[in-house]
Formats: structure tokens, C-alpha cells, sequence
């Protein structure tokens, strides 16, 4: 240190420049020396804190989509798909990068055939980094996009469902969302199957999320593609009977209705239409989401007098009556105070039980309810109907068919509640109870069958990626439904009513072969009673040889006609069925 | 020689007498060129992020700044092949070219970034105003000084102090105001206030020079709208990470991030878009995420080194002026690295100024190259026989000495003692 002037003399002022220069340095290195310090609490004491932050800035995790699982149907011998992935793009401009808005607008539409002006109003909504201006172009569209080199407009891949059949069984095959997920029909009972399992890349981004790829944090995990399905159905079948139903709809002016056509012997759905129906690869642009629904399975109604058929299996069954068994008919019943009549006068005393079928007397039903109770409306008749339509067929629950929302319907309770004979012998030709068309199909399958009640179903088989594969086999829920001799007479009592009614039902004979049917007409509750004039139609017939070989189950929704609508709303469309079955679906004729 | 005048001496007047034209400091030479060599490596490894985040070539920025760095040290030599002479000689052009950049700026288009007349654009070719004025006051105030204290007036408040205020109000006025660049103001007052410590002004007249500095500060930030965001965000750090703060936590993000050892060269990820001026205002934190704690420290005693050998010099140099001149490099680099990596670390609000020979960034590095190239001639005519070679406090104008050195025998009153080389 240099010497220098002593406080508080006198002379002019002179300090050490070299004095205070060594205070300036101190200063600076004291200041690094904070900072040091600041640095070692910032980068070792509190390292792990913005290592955390740093990552849940930088580390962003993708899915990376799985292909979505094909679904396929019979055509024939051979087995072709009814629905396919497609990537297709959807079109979106960061606003903030766009800086032509209108121009860009107009380019844009032109190619989309979108509304300009309604690009351009997107194109400009600053400060959104992100707008959706179109969805599901095509290849040849993105390439003529990217071929504008527009800045801030960008399309990105996602993948869609087309469908190759059209809107073929559009109601059992439900449909894929923009988010890529299954909704109604099989798409929706199958999501998880189909979907696979997405793919995951976990990695370090820049700050516009593109992963970087040199960083040691990245984690990728391939996707699973979703498994295949073949369904049961036929896509020839499906068409027809699809086109039968509309056509025979809009001839009676109804607005809803359905046909399931099913396999007596396996229990495979081989068409099941409902109407109204949709385009899935539009469904976006369905207004009334009743159109999604597969009313065939979806949609228990008062089935009528088809239940005919199973009030008298259960007759037949429990020996109380042969098919040729006949009694004293009225032509009423009066029970627990209320009177039950016919639609058409008793045809001539004794009644027999095929004038029953043929006439769908409601009388003669009621008369096998009280057989059944030993001679009269009890609980032991109650008990009888009830365990055979819940436990033998199968009422009451649902079938376990491969639909999401399915109907379960209802049998009343034969211990519970008023009126409980009135409600039984209601229920023995159809009223008081509700099923759906596949519950109705597959418990007279289950009769004339010859007494096995076969799953509903309308998946073959599942095939994952890895090459496994998962028949869905035939499944019995219970055998011994009714006896061999039930069957017989079942359908035998079937076929008489074809036979006597197939000019009502607009239909023909077919030779060599067996076909059996009954219709039904109900009334429709409406406000605790039963409207006067809205009437649901309903059918169930088989076709086949020695053997059933179809059964088919038909509604029709409140069509115009009157009365008796079940032959003229209904039959008909069994009627065309059954010719359809008969010419192009290999029903071979009886042996004898 | 009869002239006295240290405004027109020459080189050959230095040879003469004890201190003797030697060799220079090597140092400043190697460590300076460490940091820039350093600086280019960084630049080089976060090109990919950066340049895709400017939608530019990957090898823009490297080549840039290797240009910018060849022209950095061409200014060092130029400066430094300078006879020392020709800076107090030229402190007035350079004044008045400093004032004409000042006007020219201000006609030029406003900057798109940043709202303000900084920079002036000619081609591909960008001038920060404030650099020059930066290098121009340097000189100035070193020659100003030197002059006051020759006529002993250094304690004068009419002629010393009261001109140093006004030039302190002119620079606060052009810098701060019309160019809107607090940071670059900041650092030459700064500058001027320590060149004016260390030149000997008494220490209450010190005082009110930074009273008035600080006034001066308080008006600019609580006049605009920005600047007293930034202030909020210093006080407030991580309240307002995804607005006004993002910066500041990016770099504490990116500082924090890096750890003992860092992720290592090539793994930065705050490069990729995450920090602003990755490159350039905030590349000490790349340093950090990328280096780690042991880096940074390395980077901190480069910069300690660089210091200590221009506060050995200025120690060891003869005159006032020279001395001056090295104090305030000394007090640039300092003042701008404490201000821009005390930002970084979240000690100091964010300012828009340079690492010094590390950032990306034209102008500030040429200008301290230059600045330090006055130096490196400077530190040839050092004397280290003398542990105080200066002017000592009883000398007086009137003997034969001159600050630039020319009369440095040996005081009378100085020990005959030499200590050994630091």
C-alpha cells in the first residue's frame, strides 16, 4: 500500500487510485463470489426442483394410435369386411403464423369446398395458435394443401372408419366417433377389442413439441393393433332383408321397425335390420339419434300374439293340451272383472288349438293359462307360464347378444301385484309383457329347434394381432327348453298357419319345404291404458326342410292399417323373406 | 523532448526512462480467447434449436458469429497496434461519432423485437449504437479525468464533477431513453461512476454521483410500462411463469436443471425454443443446463482471471489516463457480466444486455474487443519494480511528472522495495 495523506491535512485532495482500484476488484470478486454461490444453490441444492420443472416443461407424452380392428361379415363361403380404416386429414392453421388470412381463405375452400368466409374468420382469430378449419380430407386434397405452401396451416393424419358395404347393418355395427370412439352396435360392445392399445412415446420436446431425438429420456411403447371380428352375418342377407323392411315399411306407412333373421340351430344372427336406419361414415350428420339404435335388440315392446307360440309350447310341454285338443270357446273370458274378446268371431264349437293359432284367438290362449292352473286362473298357473317363459325361454332377461344398451323386457311377477290372472292370461297372448324381436326369435328357435335355447349371437370369431384366435362358439343356455314332441307339434301348428294364411300374408306356398308362422298385433300402452289407435305388428316364422334352418322375428311399428296387422303390416315381410331364404340362401327341402 | 503534453506523445517516448516497452500480458490474450473460442463451441451446439426456431440454416448462426468473432479480433489488433498516444488524441472524434450514430439511429426504421432505435441496419450488417458510445465514453471520460487530475481539479465540483453529471444525464437521455436500452445505460454509468472512483473523486461527491444515477434509474423504470414488469417479475419470481416472468424462469429452469455436471454438451433442451435469446442474452444459462455447476464456476474464474489481470495492469501501469482506461474495461466487463448472469440467476431483474466475449452479438463484442486490445497495448508499459509506480498523493503537477508516464523515475518518496510478480 502506498502511503497516502494522513486524515484531515491540508493540500489538495489526492487519494490512492491503486487503494481504491483494490477496493473496486473486491468488490467484483465478492460480487462473483455470490453469485457462486447462488449457483450452487440453484444448480446442486436445488437441482432436483428444476430438474422436475424443466421436465414437465420438456417431457410430453404422445399416444401413438393403434390401428382400430377390421370387422368382417359372410358374403357366401367367402368373408369380406364391412369396415376399413382410412387416414384421412384434418386441416388446422396456427392464426398467429398465417399472414394472409383471406387469400389463404380462398385457396383453402377451393380445394375443400369449405366456406371461405368462414375460414378467413378462423384464420384470423389471434391469439389462438390453434383452429380446425376442415375435417376428413382426402390424399389428394393434403397433397394440394401442402402444395400451397401456405405459412401456419398444417394437416395432421387421423384415421377413419369407411365402411365398403355402404350403410350395410349400419344399426348392429354402430359407429367410430372423431375421438376414436366406438359408439353403439358392435363398435361400442367391442371398443376395447378394437381399439387395441395405443402406443406411447414419452419423450423430451422442443418447445413446439417436436420430440427431440437426442435425448436420453426418451421412452416409446408400440401400439397393439385392435383385434379383427367376423360376424354372422351375411352381408347378401343383410341387404335384402334391409330393403325388404324399408320398402314394406314405407308401404304402411310406419316409421320404425326391424327383422331379425337367426340360425334356429346355433343361434347365429345371420341379418338383423332396423329402420330407421343411417350412414355410419356420416354419422355426424344423423339429427335424431333414435336412428342409431338397433331395435331388434334395443327396444322391448307388448310383442301381441305371437306369444301365442310360446303359451302353447308351454301346453303342449306340460301335457295339458295335443294339437289336436279342442274346447267349448264363448268367445270372451271374463277375468278379475275385466272381459277379453277375440279380433275375429269363434269359428265353429268345439274350438281346436290350431284354429287358436290360425285365428289368434285370444280366448284359446287364456284357455291353455287355465289348463296350465288345472282348470283355473291360479298360481299354479301363473307359476307354470311364468318358470317357462323366464326359465325355459328365456324372457324377462336379456340375451347376452353382442349389443350394447340391450332391452331386458319384462313377465310380470305371478306373485306379486293386482289382477295377477287378469295380467297372466294377458300375458299368455302377448299384452302386459314386452320383449324384443331377438328375445322372441331365439325362444321359438329354442322350440322348434327341438328344445335347445342357443346364445343370440353375432360374433364368429376374434383375431388379434399376434394371430390368435377366438372362435365364439356355440353356446347353449339350456337344453330341454321343451320336449322333441313339443317341437313337433309346435311346428306343425306353425306350418297349418302359414298354410292357411299365406294369401293374407301376401305370400305363396313353397313346396317341399316347411314354413311355419305366426303373427301379432299389439296394442300399444299409452298413459296406463292401451291406445285405440296406434298398433304394433309383429311375426315370427321359421323356413327349412326337415329341419328349421331360419327363424326370423319381424316388427313393424305402428303402421297405418288397421286390426289385424300383424298379417298385413308384418307377414308380409316374412313372406318375402322366406321366398329370399328359400331361393338364395341354401334351405334344403324336406326329405320326403 | 521539450513537450510535455501527454495528448500528442508517441510511442518511442515510452521506451525511455524505467518503464520500458516489454512484453504484453499474454493473459488477457488466452483467457479472452477462451471465453470467445467457448462462447463459438455453445453457439455451435444449440445451432439446431435456434436455428429452427428462426426458420434459418443451421450453420447462420456459427458462421455469424465467426465472422463476428474474426472481426473481433481484428479490432483487438488494430486497438492494440495503436500507439497510446492516439487515444486521448481521439477521444473527440470519437465523442462526435458517437453523437452522429446517436442522431443516425434515430432515423432509422424502429426495431420490429424490441420497439426501440438500437440498432443501425445497413445490408445484413447491424450496429448497436450504444456499444460505440460505450467505447467512445471510455476514452473520453479516461482522458477527462486524467486531465482533471493532472490539473488537480479532481476534487473540483464546477470542473470536474458538474461536467461528469451532465455527460451522466446526456448518456442517461440518449441510451435509456431515446434507444430505450436501460441495460447498455446502466452499464456505461457505471462505468463512469467507478472510472470516476478509482480516478480519486472524493467519495461523499462519489455518492452523489450514484444518488444521482439511482434517481435517474428509478424515473426510467417507473416510467415505462415494461420495465416495471420486469422489476415485478424480478421481485416476483415464478408468480407469472407463463407471461412476463417466462424468461426469468426459463433461465432459472435452465440454470437449476443443469446440476453438478450438466446434461452435457449436446443436450440442451431449454436451446430448443424454451428460452429466449438462447444464444445471446441468455446463454449463460445454456452454459449452466449444459455444464453444470462446475462449468459455470470455470466460466466465473475465467472471468475472475480476466479481472484480476487488468487490475494487475492497471495496478502496474504508469499513468492516470492508462490507468483509467483499464479500470473501466474492468468495470465494463464486470458491470455487464454481473448484470447479465446475475439476471440468469434470478439475483437481478432481466436486462437486454451480452455476456461479454460469450454471446452471440456483433457490436458488444467488437467494442470490448477493442477496448480490450487498448489494454493489451497498455500492458507493455507496465512497471512491476515499484509497488506503487503511480502518482503518489504528495507529488504534485508541478514535478516533472506526467500521467502518461513519462516521468516515472522513481518518486522520491517511493520504497525502495519491489515486490515479487503477483
Amino acid at each position: 500500500m502506498a502511503p497516502s495523506r494522513p486524515r484531515g491535512a491540508a493540500g489538495p485532495h489526492r487519494v490512492s487510485t491503486n487503494h481504491r482500484l483494490r477496493i473496486l476488484y473486491a468488490a467484483v470478486i465478492l460480487i462473483m463470489g455470490i453469485i457462486v454461490l447462488r449457483l450452487f444453490y440453484l444448480q446442486i441444492i436445488r437441482h432436483d426442483h428444476y430438474r422436475q420443472a424443466a421436465l414437465s416443461d420438456q417431457l410430453k407424452q404422445y399416444t401413438i394410435a393403434a390401428d382400430r380392428g377390421i370387422i368382417y361379415a359372410h358374403q357366401g363361403d367367402n368373408v369380406v369386411p364391412l369396415v376399413l380404416n382410412q387416414k384421412l386429414y384434418t386441416l388446422y392453421a396456427d392464426p398467429t403464423l398465417v399472414n394472409n388470412p383471406n387469400a389463404s381463405a380462398a385457396k383453402l375452400a377451393a380445394i375443400t369446398n369449405g366456406d371461405e368466409g368462414r375460414y378467413s374468420q378462423l384464420l384470423k382469430t389471434r391469439p389462438s395458435r390453434y383452429q380446425v378449419l376442415a375435417k376428413r380430407l382426402s390424399e389428394n386434397q393434403k397433397s394440394k394443401i401442402l402444395a400451397l405452401g401456405l405459412p401456419g396451416v398444417g394437416l395432421q393424419a387421423q384415421d377413419y372408419r369407411v365402411y365398403p358395404q355402404g350403410a350395410l347393418a349400419a344399426n348392429l355395427l354402430g359407429f367410430v366417433d372423431d375421438s376414436g370412439n366406438g359408439q353403439y352396435g358392435i363398435e361400442q360392445q367391442f371398443n376395447n377389442q378394437l381399439a387395441g392399445k395405443q402406443g406411447m412415446l414419452k419423450a423430451i420436446t422442443d418447445v413446439n413439441g417436436v420430440p427431440l431425438a437426442a435425448s436420453r429420456d426418451n421412452i416409446q411403447k408400440n401400439p397393439v393393433a385392435g383385434n379383427n371380428f367376423v360376424l354372422t352375418i351375411d352381408t347378401a342377407m343383410e341387404q335384402q332383408v334391409q330393403d325388404i323392411l324399408q320398402a314394406q315399411l314405407k308401404k304402411v306407412g310406419s316409421k320404425q321397425g326391424c327383422v331379425v333373421v337367426m340360425d334356429p340351430n346355433t343361434g347365429s344372427i345371420k341379418a338383423m335390420a332396423s329402420y330407421p336406419t343411417y350412414d355410419p361414415s356420416k354419422y355426424y350428420q344423423v339429427s335424431d339419434i333414435s336412428a342409431f339404435n338397433d331395435l331388434a335388440v334395443s327396444d322391448p315392446i307388448e310383442v301381441g300374439s305371437i306369444m301365442k307360440t310360446l303359451t302353447i309350447s308351454t301346453g303342449l310341454d306340460k301335457g295339458v293340451i295335443t294339437t289336436n285338443s279342442a274346447y267349448p270357446d264363448p268367445g270372451y273370458v271374463n277375468i278379475d272383472g275385466a272381459t277379453i274378446k277375440n279380433v275375429l268371431p269363434i269359428p265353429e264349437n268345439p274350438v281346436t288349438i290350431k284354429d287358436v293359432m290360425r285365428d289368434s284367438l285370444n280366448t284359446g290362449a287364456i284357455h291353455v293359462f287355465k289348463l296350465l292352473g288345472g282348470g283355473q286362473y291360479d298360481q299354479q298357473g301363473r307359476d307354470i307360464l311364468h318358470d317357462y317363459l323366464v326359465n325355459h325361454f328365456q324372457l324377462g332377461k336379456p340375451t347376452g347378444v353382442e349389443q350394447p344398451g340391450e332391452g331386458a323386457g319384462g313377465i310380470p311377477n305371478p306373485d306379486q301385484g293386482s289382477a295377477l290372472n287378469l295380467q297372466y292370461a294377458n300375458t299368455s297372448f302377448g299384452q302386459g309383457m314386452t320383449a324384443t324381436m331377438l328375445q322372441m326369435a331365439s325362444a321359438v328357435s329354442s322350440v322348434v329347434n327341438g328344445g335347445t335355447y342357443y346364445q343370440p349371437h353375432l360374433v364368429e370369431k376374434e383375431t388379434g394381432t399376434n394371430g390368435s384366435s377366438d372362435s365364439f362358439d356355440t353356446k347353449i343356455v339350456k337344453r330341454n327348453v321343451v320336449k322333441p314332441s313339443t317341437a313337433a307339434g309346435l311346428r306343425d301348428l306353425m306350418e297349418y298357419v302359414y298354410d292357411s294364411n299365406y294369401a293374407i300374408y301376401s305370400s305363396q306356398l313353397h313346396p317341399g319345404y316347411n314354413v311355419g308362422g305366426k303373427t301379432g298385433t299389439a296394442q300399444v300402452a299409452i298413459n296406463g291404458g292401451y291406445s285405440k289407435t296406434d298398433f304394433n305388428a309383429t311375426f315370427v316364422g321359421f323356413v327349412g326342410g326337415d329341419k328349421p334352418q331360419y327363424v326370423v322375428a319381424v316388427m313393424v311399428k305402428d303402421p297405418y292399417t288397421f286390426e289385424s296387422e300383424g298379417a298385413q303390416a308384418a307377414a308380409p315381410i316374412f313372406g318375402k323373406i322366406t321366398n329370399m331364404l328359400i331361393n338364395d340362401f341354401n334351405v334344403l327341402p324336406t326329405s320326403h | 523532448m521539450a513537450r510535455r503534453s501527454p495528448l500528442n506523445t508517441a510511442g518511442p517516448r515510452y521506451s525511455d526512462g524505467a518503464v520500458r516497452r516489454h512484453k504484453p500480458d499474454h493473459w488477457l490474450l488466452v483467457l479472452s480467447g477462451l471465453l470467445m473460442g467457448f462462447g463459438l463451441i455453445v453457439l455451435y451446439s444449440i445451432s439446431p434449436g435456434l436455428s429452427a426456431s428462426q426458420h434459418v440454416s443451421q450453420s447462420y448462426f456459427v458462421s455469424k458469429q465467426l465472422i463476428d468473432v474474426a472481426l473481433g479480433i481484428a479490432a483487438f489488433a488494430a486497438a492494440a497496434s495503436m500507439p497510446l498516444g492516439f487515444w486521448p488524441k481521439s477521444a473527440k472524434s470519437l465523442a462526435v461519432v458517437a453523437l452522429l450514430c446517436s442522431a443516425l439511429v434515430m432515423v432509422m426504421p424502429v426495431d420490429q423485437m424490441y420497439q426501440a432505435h438500437r440498432w443501425i441496419r445497413l445490408g445484413g450488417f447491424s450496429f448497436q449504437v450504444a456499444e460505440l458510445i460505450k467505447l467512445a465514453l471510455l476514452v473520453g471520460v479516461a482522458q477527462f479525468l486524467a486531465e482533471q487530475y493532472r490539473r488537480d481539479k479532481i476534487a473540483d465540483f464546477q470542473s470536474t464533477l458538474k461536467p461528469l453529471i451532465i455527460l451522466l444525464l446526456v448518456v442517461a437521455a440518449i441510451v435509456a431513453k431515446l434507444q430505450s436500452d436501460l441495460g447498455s445505460a446502466g452499464v456505461i454509468i457505471a462505468m463512469m461512476f467507478l472510472m470516476a472512483y478509482v480516478a480519486g473523486i472524493p467519495l461523499k461527491k462519489v455518492m452523489m454521483v450514484g444518488g444521482i444515477a439511482l434517481v435517474v434509474a428509478v424515473l426510467a423504470i417507473s416510467t415505462s410500462a415494461y420495465r416495471r414488469d420486469r422489476l415485478a417479475t424480478f421481485l416476483h419470481p415464478e408468480k407469472d411463469c407463463l407471461t412476463t416472468g417466462y424468461q426469468a424462469c426459463q433461465a432459472l429452469i435452465s440454470v437449476g436443471s443443469g446440476g453438478v455436471m450438466g446434461l452435457g454438451l449436446g443436450y440442451s433442451v431449454q436451446a430448443y425454443g424454451y428460452l429466449p435469446e438462447a444464444g445471446n442474452d441468455s446463454i449463460f444459462a445454456i452454459i449452466a443446463e449444459k455444464f453444470g455447476f462446475i462449468g459455470t464456476v470455470i466460466v466465473i474464474v475465467v472471468y475472475g482471471a480476466i479481472i484480476t489481470r487488468l487490475k494487475r495492469i492497471a495496478e502496474h501501469t504508469a499513468g492516470m489516463f492508462q490507468k483509467l482506461i483499464v479500470a473501466g474495461v474492468l468495470a465494463w466487463l464486470a458491470v455487464q457480466m454481473t448484470i447479465n448472469i446475475g439476471a440468469m440467476v434470478g439475483l437481478l431483474p432481466l436486462k437486454g444486455i451480452t455476456l461479454p466475449l460469450i454471446s452471440q452479438g456483433g457490436t458488444s463484442l467488437i467494442f470490448l474487443t477493442a477496448a480490450l486490445g487498448i489494454v493489451f497495448q497498455i500492458s507493455r508499459y507496465t512497471s512491476y519494480s515499484l509497488v506503487e509506480p503511480a502518482i503518489d498523493a504528495n507529488e504534485t503537477p508541478t514535478t516533472n511528472y506526467s500521467f502518461d508516464g513519462r516521468g516515472l523515475r522513481r518518486p522520491r518518496n517511493a520504497p525502495l522495495v519491489t515486490r515479487p510478480r503477483a
